[in-house]
């Protein structure tokens, strides 16, 4: 699935340009060293951290997207760094457990 | 390090996850980071020759060996402390200027921090260092992007560096208490 029928279907607000890419699985953490370890390429990584090394860390895996669950604000430095590395980060107001549920009927 | 019979085809082995721990000599005011591969940072005080060192603070992280899927061979890069982004804070630093040259080019560069290197590390770093650009880049599905991974020693003065380190800070305030009898 590409990220921008995904976005649609799960009506994700894009804080960012979306950088259009094919997405394969999930992976869910609030923590930089288990996205190291543990999400593969094509992920879109679900959390609720928003600080400039989820992007240095997305990058490094080169995930599909970054999907900000309950609604928390991303700076505006956050946000130019994605787009430097054009990655996409969306954002809803769902909590991680209910959007994972969302991501799974929608075949991710 | 690489092999001419093998074209090698890495991935992560012996997935480690603890804590990068700073601490400081109250003797001489050193400072010195190491990786604990621990389910707590320890905060023990101790003496080791003419040092006494005290607990700063710590941030968890993750250590990891790359091994070759085809050959065996693994990479120990138990060395690592954890990898760094730059954030430009002095055209002095080697870091900064080689950062902004590759991004121009869709090369992102990550900064790997090791334990106080000497001559023999050095070189060693830098055959390991490439093999671990080649597991990112092997990776990367966005067409024209590229990660480099350089060594640490690039960093103008690590002390004053404003870069970020990729690790988890402040998600350990649940650890328990030391027990007191």
């Amino acid at each position: 699935m590409r990220l921008a029928e995904l976005k649609d279907k799960l009506s994700l607000k894009p804080m960012n340009d979306v950088y259009d890419k094919e997405v394969e699985g999930a992976f869910v953490s609030d923590m930089v060293s288990d996205v190291m370890a543990g999400a593969r390429p094509a992920n879109v990584w679900v959390t609720t951290q928003t600080h400039k090394n989820v992007v240095a860390a997305a990058n490094l895996v080169d995930v599909a997207a970054v999907i900000v669950t309950r609604g928390r604000p991303v700076s505006d430095e956050t946000l130019e760094m994605a787009s430097r590395a054009e990655l996409t980060i969306l954002s809803t107001d769902l909590d991680t457990y209910s959007l994972v549920g969302k991501l799974h009927e929608a075949g991710v | 390090m690489a092999t001419e019979a093998c074209r090698h085809s890495w991935s992560m082995t012996d997935v480690r996850y603890g804590f990068i721990v700073v601490e400081k000599c109250y003797h001489c005011n050193d400072e010195r980071s190491y990786f604990a591969a621990e389910h707590v940072p320890p905060k023990e005080e101790y003496r080791e020759g003419e040092h006494f060192w005290d607990y700063m603070g710590s941030s968890q992280s993750v250590q990891l060996n790359l091994k070759c899927e085809q050959c065996a061979e693994v990479v120990d890069l138990r060395e690592l402390l954890g990898l760094m982004t730059c954030s430009g804070c002095t055209d002095e630093c080697d870091l900064n200027v080689l950062s902004r040259i590759c991004e121009s080019q869709r090369i992102w560069v990550y900064a790997a921090l090791t334990y106080d290197p000497d001559v023999e590390m050095k070189a060693h770093m830098a055959e390991k260092l490439a093999v671990l650009s080649q597991y990112f880049n092997d990776r990367i599905r966005t067409e024209g992007k590229k990660i480099l991974v350089v060594p640490g020693w690039l960093v103008h003065d690590i002390d004053t560096c404003h870069g970020s380190v990729l690790r988890d800070v402040g998600m350990f305030e649940v650890e328990p208490e030391p027990q007191t009898t």
